[in-house]
């Protein structure tokens, strides 16, 4: 369709893309902006793009001020906790949920597909009394659990949409070749379905990673806070904010999901897409 | 693209059911079924369905916050009173607001955005890491940085304005008036690469030959994306709209951070306002009740739309 | 049923708890060794009044190695919703630090201890009776008031000088109707006489309304609290709405601000004065640019003098935690005179206590130390604190009534219908 457009729509459509990149870019170039700028500069009434003394004091300040550290680690392990037990769990439903067609496929469907419509605070009241009674509140594996049925849905709804794109002939014909059926799907279907595992895995980390809600409901004390929950610390009494630290460790905390999603994007894309359109 | 999308293209084809029979196996394997489906049942069981049941019956008691009362069941008292509690409507409005103006115009801009990664442009590979940007970002941050740029003396925003000479600037996040939509467009940005993404692949979906050939016919752009391409994306489209308003109306963080339902309660959504009562005044029987009005409402508007949609295709 | 609920969800999960967390064993705060552990939560948030702090927390432990103090941080942002939780979940920590206006629900709940026969008569004595009174929720006392901030006037000193007003002191302070004239006096091209930043309007409200006899809860004889509104409650809103929407004196954009965010303004000359927190200087000293120069001047009186409410920082005791008398004796030890004063220097804030006060350290001219310890006798308990439902009065009535006041959108009609009918509506429930 290339060979079609005329020169004064391609420029149009140069024009649109630079619209969106502007859009889409400038706020986190402020917010890198601002992490590098003196507190002099950050009080100035004319605010100018590039720091006339950008300094890493933002930076220092932000690790003095509030155990980043610390709370990095805590999002560090409930993320990583819960993206390993959900797909752990969950590929093995989505394989059954994929191949066969039962009233608890559909059920399980079904959930999947209703529970993105739970508000959250019509779970969290209840959750926090059941997680009080098993004596987890405040405590990271209460929030990894969490967080792993929290991941569960759109884990199913991704591996699913991975697990048919196996197909099942190739199943069929290791298992007439006399392959048992653990060793078909050890041999055959999980080699195939690896790269989406990780997908589904990774995609399951940023969510957790980047989570304020439960979060916040859930840890108490200090020092076992996620990232996200620090970060909010940041705005002290009456919205007062100290701008520069604030913009540094927002900066850092944004890190590694920004390198995980440059290198999934794609696949997520394919998983979603696979889902959607069955649903 | 990817295997899972050759996957639709193939699952487009035949009936849906169809090949699904084709591929269950015989009865006689329930024992290993119910191994494989075990782990994850339990979890979702005592996690989610639990406490979901459990939230409907407490919306049904005076739960509170406190060391010295006991819960009581009340009946449907806490839905009299959330009938009576113009506050909450109030909330609920600004939330169905909220929800159809960050849910419309992210499908709009993602879909032309979503256009235009699918040609052959330069820069291409910019655009593209660049559209993802905001969905890397923590909500929380995303927040934040948009304070920075909405802050009324030392924002980008005002300055920008300032430069250009288009007056003072104003108080967005803060003024009555301006709260809302500011908020909004925070929203937009935040929610579309999610769909640019998804559209863009449901639009690499959609066969090229079939392009050229209407090109060839001397179709014009406009109907060459009414006839080829909108009738692939449109169950994708369907798909992410539906999920993007769920998910914007049971929005939290970003709101939260940004204005924290501020101000005078014009950015106040519902969600908020659960928590608020909840956690911040300890009336949990009464935010239950909140919670369940909120998924009833939901999802009569999805079914009603769902359902409309789907019959729309059929009469085609 | 909530417990059979209840029964039956711990009963499904109990295998995953069990493999998860061992078994939870009692826990009376004691570690291995017998030493008595504290937790203390601190919401301190400026880098001085942290190390402030932590350093105090270090000198207890030296001192008493078989009670040990463990420093936790919390965050004034979050501190109600978090302790709400905490103490539901059981996981209060044994001192906790709050304001005055945060502690009735906690207190009326159950949560706090009473400190009655906790502490020293020496601490009882040292902070004054009303004081006391704006941590006394029913006949128990729940927290001791430690550090308060009077709201001052910070003046750009340069453009005070050249408009030729008459400067106020503590002792000859603005009457506000003066305050209205000298705002509009030293209202200029690109400049306002004042910024207020309004971003949480009802505690300044009611705070600064004191000066003008403005009352607005009032205690019955069945001691049931109800919302009126008479002529002093109008004094301080009606001269910040014809600030903003007669004369033109306020900045009607800095009205959505918090305190810092009018900062920026105020160093570039676009707002002569802000009416700020005490410790606000911190921040003005930190971030003012080269040469500039500012005042401290004291809030505008009227006809009940300078009095403003407060509500003063607080430590409290958990009525959960199993050492009740080890937390009294730390908040013992951090609000010792010496101590106190190098709490209230950290946190660029006024102690409450009269020895710490007297402390000559605190009577300097510098930033304007002198002005605040002048107004601190005129401090008042901030009005409407002690009042069950007043959070969510302040939050779903009367924030968003009198931002809507303070911006034009309604008249004074509207607001007083407001504040008074609905507000009496939720007091209602908290009273039945």
């Amino acid at each position: 369709m290339s060979m079609r457009t005329s020169r004064t729509a391609r420029a149009g459509q140069y024009a649109a893309l630079l619209g969106y990149l502007v859009f889409l870019a400038f706020p986190f170039l402020w917010l890198i902006s601002t992490a590098f700028k003196p507190a002099r500069e950050l009080g100035s009434l004319h605010p100018t793009w590039i720091p006339d003394h950008p300094t890493l004091d933002n930076f220092r300040k932000a690790f003095d001020e509030q155990p980043l550290l610390q709370a990095a680690a805590n999002s560090l392990i409930a993320a990583v906790c819960a993206a390993l037990i959900a797909v752990v769990v969950a590929t093995p439903m989505a394989y059954v949920m994929a191949r066969r067609r039962s009233r608890l496929s559909t059920a399980a469907t079904g959930w999947v597909v209703i529970s993105q419509a739970f508000p959250l605070v019509l779970l969290i009241i209840p959750l926090f009394l059941i997680l009080k009674n098993l004596h987890l509140i405040n405590t990271l594996w209460g929030l990894i659990m969490v967080y792993v049925v929290w991941a569960l849905p759109f884990a199913l709804w991704m591996l699913v949409g991975y697990v048919r794109a196996v197909p099942a002939e190739l199943e069929e014909a290791a298992s007439v070749d006399g392959a048992g059926r653990l060793r078909t799907l050890v041999s055959v279907t999980a080699p195939l379905l690896a790269p989406g595992i990780v997908a589904t895995a990774l995609f399951a980390f940023i969510t957790a990673w980047n989570e304020l809600f439960f979060a916040l409901v859930l840890l108490k004390t200090p020092e076992k806070q996620t990232l996200p929950v620090v970060l909010t610390h940041f705005i002290g009494a009456e919205g007062a904010a100290d701008l520069g630290p604030l913009a540094a460790a927002a900066f850092l905390a944004t890190l590694p999901s920004l390198v995980i999603f440059a290198i999934i994007q794609r696949r997520i894309t394919g998983g979603m897409l696979a889902g959607a359109v069955k649903s | 693209m990817t295997l899972a999308s050759a996957t639709v293209r193939s699952e487009r084809r035949g009936p849906p059911g169809g090949s699904q029979d084709k591929r269950s196996r015989p009865a006689g394997r329930s024992a290993g079924t119910w191994f494989l489906v075990l782990p994850a049942l339990i979890p979702i069981l005592v996690l989610s369905v639990g406490p979901l049941l459990y939230g409907i019956a407490l919306a049904f008691t005076d739960a509170q916050s406190g060391r010295t009362r006991s819960t009581q069941w009340v009946g449907g008292l806490n839905f009299q009173d959330l009938l009576h509690d113009t506050l909450f409507w109030d909330s609920f409005r600004i939330g169905l607001v909220w929800a159809f103006g960050v849910t419309v115009p992210q499908f709009v801009l993602a879909l032309g955005l979503a256009l235009l990664l699918n040609q052959n442009l330069r820069m291409r590979w910019l655009a593209r890491a660049l559209a993802i940007i905001p969905w890397a970002m923590p909500e929380v941050v995303v927040g934040l940085m948009w304070r920075l740029v909405y802050n009324p003396d030392a924002g980008i925003l005002n300055e920008t304005i300032r430069d250009l000479g288009l007056g003072d600037g104003r108080d967005w996040l803060t003024g009555l008036a301006t709260a809302l939509p500011a908020v909004i467009v925070v929203g937009v940005w935040a929610g579309m690469p999610q769909t640019t993404v998804a559209l863009l692949a449901g639009l690499q979906n959609t066969p090229q030959e079939l392009h050229e050939a209407a090109a060839l016919d001397g179709a014009g752009a406009w109907r060459r994306f009414r006839t080829v391409t909108w009738p692939v994306l449109r169950p994708v489209a369907l798909a992410i709209t539906a999920l993007n308003f769920i998910w914007n109306f049971n929005s939290f963080a970003l709101v939260y951070v940004l204005t924290n339902g501020g101000p005078g309660g014009r950015t106040r959504l519902p969600m908020l306002f659960a928590y608020e009562e909840a956690f911040h005044y300890g009336q949990f029987g009464y935010a239950a009740a909140m919670g369940c009005v909120m998924v009833a409402v939901i999802s009569v508007i999805l079914a009603v739309y769902l359902a409309g949609r789907l019959r729309g295709g059929e009469d085609r | 049923m909530r417990a059979s609920l209840r029964t039956t969800a711990a009963a499904a999960a109990t295998a995953l708890a069990l493999l998860l967390t061992g078994c939870a064993g009692t826990d009376d705060g004691r570690d291995a060794s017998g030493r008595i552990e504290l937790s203390f939560q601190s919401l301190a948030w400026q880098k001085e009044s942290v190390d402030a702090n932590k350093q105090l927390v270090k000198e207890w432990n030296e001192a008493h190695p078989d009670i040990h103090v463990s420093y936790v941080q919390g965050s004034w942002d979050t501190v109600h919703d978090q302790l709400l939780t905490s103490f539901e979940g059981d996981e209060a920590p044994d001192i906790i630090h709050d304001a005055s206006d945060d502690l009735a629900d906690f207190a009326y709940s159950g949560y706090l201890a009473d400190l009655r026969g906790l502490l020293p008569g020496r601490l009882t004595a040292d902070i004054p009776r009303q004081s006391w009174s704006t941590t006394t929720f029913g006949e128990g006392v729940y927290g001791v008031p430690f550090l308060q901030e009077p709201r001052v006037l910070i003046a750009n000193t340069k453009i005070l000088t050249e408009s030729g007003v008459r400067v106020p002191t503590p002792d000859e302070p603005w009457s506000w109707d003066e305050f209205r004239q000298v705002t509009k006096e030293l209202t200029g091209k690109g400049r306002y006489g004042v910024a207020w930043p309004l971003k949480e309007p009802v505690s300044v409200t009611l705070n600064l309304g004191l000066s003008g006899g403005g009352r607005l809860f009032h205690r019955g004889a069945d001691g049931k609290v109800t919302i009126r509104a008479g002529e002093g409650d109008q004094v301080v809103p009606g001269t910040i709405h014809d600030q903003v929407d007669t004369d033109h004196s306020a900045s009607r954009t800095a009205l959505g601000m918090g305190g810092s965010d009018t900062l920026p303004g105020f160093f570039g000359g676009k707002y002569a004065m802000v009416p700020l927190g005490f410790s606000y200087r911190q921040q003005v000293v930190e971030q003012a640019p080269e040469g500039f120069e500012w005042t401290v001047l004291p809030a505008p009186a009227g006809s009940a003098g300078l009095a403003q409410g407060v509500s003063p920082q607080t430590l409290s005791v958990a009525e959960a935690s199993p050492h009740k008398k080890e937390a009294a004796q730390f908040i013992d030890f951090m609000l010792r005179p010496p101590n106190m004063v190098r709490l209230a220097k950290g946190d660029w804030m006024l102690p409450t206590g009269t020895a710490a006060l007297a402390d000559p350290s605190l009577h300097t001219a510098e930033n304007g130390w002198a002005t605040g310890v002048a107004v601190a006798k005129a401090l008042r308990p901030a009005p409407a604190q002690s009042v069950r439902g007043y959070p969510e009065w302040k939050d779903k009535v009367a924030t968003p009534a009198l931002q809507e006041y303070y911006s034009g959108a309604i008249g004074a009609q509207e607001l007083r219908k407001r504040l008074v009918d609905d507000g009496n509506r939720v007091l209602a429930r908290y009273q039945r």
